[in-house]
């Protein structure tokens, strides 16, 4: 994606690189990828400290009450765990497509899936027993997911259509297919919500202390999205395909097949953060409560620069921030979409190179582009 | 130079954007400057509100409760503060925030809140819960949960009246959210009310069909709407949300709109929801939720309040602009049917 424009501004500022030589310095400029993201977060909250303070807040005040709020009691730090895990999964989903230059943006469908297949396994089977029922639900979450992805893949590799366009319109299918199994079929008898019947006690994932076992899931995948893209014959695929597809396929990669293994591996993941929303937190599939966190997962992917345990950071930090607005609003009668804004404002800053040409100047590292963009 | 014009922007935006959030304004004290510390005291009332996923501003079912707790905490004294929900699944987290600081009283507003109302209930047996629109659990209802309903037959009839004393061709049609029970007593109340004043009359409904955007839908109200007056209908009824708001829209670039081609709104008085289609609205099915809110905040105050379901009072909004479309006979036989469904000497005949 416009290259051109930013191989230009990285050339435009002329200052020579201060400090050079100095140990710390060259550490920074070795750890870019996490210095930037910080510099961005710091700025944001000030930026964000500046409104709070327009609303006659006292901004430290605010913050302390969100953060105390997320992570000062058990109950909080549950909650902000639960909202955490499906963010890394969907990040994870989301940063497994860029890898091979894909964009993924219809995590949201694809989670659909997996959560109403969880839901379905678990409340038309309720009384198998947890063993049996958590990875069956599992598993056919994780499917549905990986299927829905697939469906863009093959659009992609046997007709060429460009896999935004298709996921998104994949989302809104998933959505009205649902909504229509929601209302209809599965709904469950007389309910006047939309949503299906509880699934059975077993197939409820249990919590240890305030550890959400799906989080200890999301982290576990991860550690192996990490050490597969980065130490595997498939991970070097996927980097390839997804720099270079024409050099790929000359060295013998099945463009193809990698773009729907790929493809595949991320709507699995999705699918899963959807499973574990199913079977973790709301037992039972209701469509408002999966609201935009396969769009979250661009978020996170984007804020993780696409590295798989760079979603965690990025996760756990949008998980705080949700799980203490509404005591922030309780205590300042401040929005909970406060926490939004700082949340785009930290993105913003992350995904142009800003931040990086002002403090490093010369020495700042390329920011490759995540996508293969339109004309690929 | 050019960054210092920059930074001298950010305060610009910094205030533009205050703005624009300016509606803020959660907490309010009545009583000689209570605050949250004094709620554990007995004779401090207060009382929380939570809203459904929207803002407390939304000029709908949220604003109407809020307005209902703010007029009760006026007359009281005390204390009183909201929390907004942006994510359903955070209902019983953001209920807690009233529970934790022993507030007396908290509001819930929608039906998807009834069963985090109930759980909040059942854990905080002293504090009163009061749920706009939501369905009591059927068995071990919380003595201290309280679901304020409506009859919306009874505003779908008194609206339906007036529509068929408005019609010229004879052909009223109805354009719907989704089919809920909710919705559909309106529809068949005002069914039943035009057919009351002509049993030939021709009433049309159509309900969205199911999905997310049921009550979102704005270009298939307008849609339906369209298809509606094309086929001869002159009274346009929108219930469902911004559905129905869309086919309150379209009714009103209708040419002949406010004078031969009307349309009636629904929930709140839509005359301030949806100016754009004030060219038409001659009035809306109103649930009177504010004076419902208020009514069962002073029960809490004054001990009388009961667990189950309290049945709030309907009505029709104001005419506005339109008062001299309505003649002053059907003025006086609508307001006589409001009258008879509120004392009961009118019935609907809805069943549901």
């Amino acid at each position: 994606m416009a290259d051109t424009d930013v191989a230009k501004a990285r050339t435009a500022p002329t200052g020579t690189p201060p400090k050079a030589g100095n140990p710390v310095w060259e550490l920074m400029v070795r750890n870019q990828s996490i210095v930037v993201p910080i510099v961005a977060l710091v700025l944001a909250f000030s930026i964000g400290a500046f409104l709070i303070r327009t609303q006659g807040v006292n901004p430290a005040y605010a913050y302390e009450s969100l953060f105390r709020a997320a992570l000062g009691t058990p109950e909080g730090l549950l909650r902000t765990f639960q909202k955490t895990t499906p963010l890394i999964l969907t990040g994870l989903a989301v940063s497994v497509a860029f890898r091979v230059g894909l964009f993924n943006i219809g995590a949201q469908g694809q989670l659909l899936c997996g959560a109403m297949g969880a839901a379905w396994v678990g409340f038309t089977m309720k009384d198998l027993p947890g063993i049996i029922l958590i990875p069956l639900a599992t598993v056919v979450g994780v499917l549905l997911g990986a299927m829905w992805a697939s469906i863009a893949a093959l659009l992609k590799t046997s007709r060429g259509v460009h896999e935004v366009i298709s996921t998104i319109m994949l989302n809104a299918i998933a959505i009205g297919i649902m909504d229509t199994l929601v209302n209809y079929p599965l709904q469950a008898p007389g309910d006047d919500i939309a949503r299906t019947p509880e699934i059975g006690a077993g197939a409820k994932l249990p919590e240890f202390g305030v550890v959400p076992s799906g989080f200890i899931l999301a982290l576990i995948l991860a550690l192996v999205s990490a050490w597969v893209l980065k130490r595997t014959t498939t991970g070097f695929k996927f980097d390839t395909v997804g720099k270079n597809k024409h050099a790929a396929g000359y060295a013998g990669i099945g463009i193809a097949a990698t773009t729907i293994y790929a493809m595949a591996l991320s709507g699995g993941l999705a699918g899963l953060a959807g499973v574990v929303e199913t079977l973790g937190v709301v037992h039972r599939y209701e469509s408002t409560s999966n609201n935009g966190l396969g769009f979250d997962g661009v978020t996170i992917a984007l804020l993780a620069r696409a590295n798989p345990m760079g979603t965690i950071p990025a996760a756990f930090l949008v998980g705080i921030l949700r799980s203490g607005a509404a005591k922030l609003q309780f205590d300042t009668q401040i929005q909970p979409e406060i926490v939004d804004l700082l949340l785009a404002v930290t993105l913003l800053l992350v995904s142009i190179p800003i931040i990086a040409q002002v403090i490093f100047r010369k020495r700042a590292a390329s920011q490759a582009a995540l996508s293969s963009g339109w004309g690929a | 130079m050019k960054a210092k014009r920059a930074l001298a922007l950010v305060p610009v935006l910094a205030l533009a954007l205050a703005g624009c959030g300016g509606s803020s304004g959660g907490g309010n004290a009545g009583g000689g400057g209570a605050t949250d510390a004094d709620c554990a005291k007995a004779e401090v009332l207060c009382v929380g509100l939570v809203t459904d996923t929207g803002k407390v501003d939304d000029k709908s079912f949220n604003q109407s409760a809020w307005e209902g707790v703010q007029a009760a905490v006026k007359e009281l004294g005390g204390v009183s503060k909201y929390v907004e929900t942006t994510d359903t699944k955070d209902y019983g987290n953001n209920i807690k925030q009233f529970t934790d600081k022993k507030y007396d009283a908290i509001v819930t507003v929608g039906f998807l809140m009834a069963d985090a109302t109930a759980a909040a209930a059942k854990g905080s047996p002293d504090v009163k819960f009061i749920g706009v629109d939501q369905a009591q659990p059927e068995k071990d209802a919380p003595a201290n949960y309280t679901s304020l309903v409506f009859p919306e037959d009874q505003a779908g009839y008194a609206a339906g009246v007036l529509a068929a004393k408005l019609t010229k061709t004879g052909k009223l049609a109805q354009v719907l959210g989704l089919q809920i029970p909710p919705v559909e007593k309106f529809a068949k109340g005002f069914e039943a009310g035009a057919k009351s004043v002509k049993s030939d009359i021709q009433v049309t409904a159509v309900y969205h069909p199911a999905g997310t955007n049921a009550f979102t839908d704005p270009v298939w109200g307008g849609n339906e709407a369209k298809k509606a007056l094309a086929q001869g209908a002159d009274v346009v009824f929108g219930a469902g949300g911004k559905t129905g708001n869309g086919a309150l829209a379209e009714v009103a670039k209708a040419s002949g709109a406010g004078t031969s081609v009307f349309c009636i709104g629904v929930d709140t008085d839509q005359w301030n929801t949806v100016p754009e289609a004030q060219k038409c609205l001659v009035t809306s099915a109103m649930k009177n939720i504010t004076l419902g809110v208020t009514d069962l905040v002073k029960q809490v105050k004054a001990g009388s309040i009961k667990g189950g379901y309290f049945n709030g009072t309907t009505g029709l909004a104001d005419y506005h602009d339109l008062k001299g479309a309505v003649p002053a006979d059907v003025q006086t036989a609508v307001a006589d049917v409001v009258k008879g469904l509120a004392d009961g000497s009118l019935k609907t005949g809805v069943t549901l």
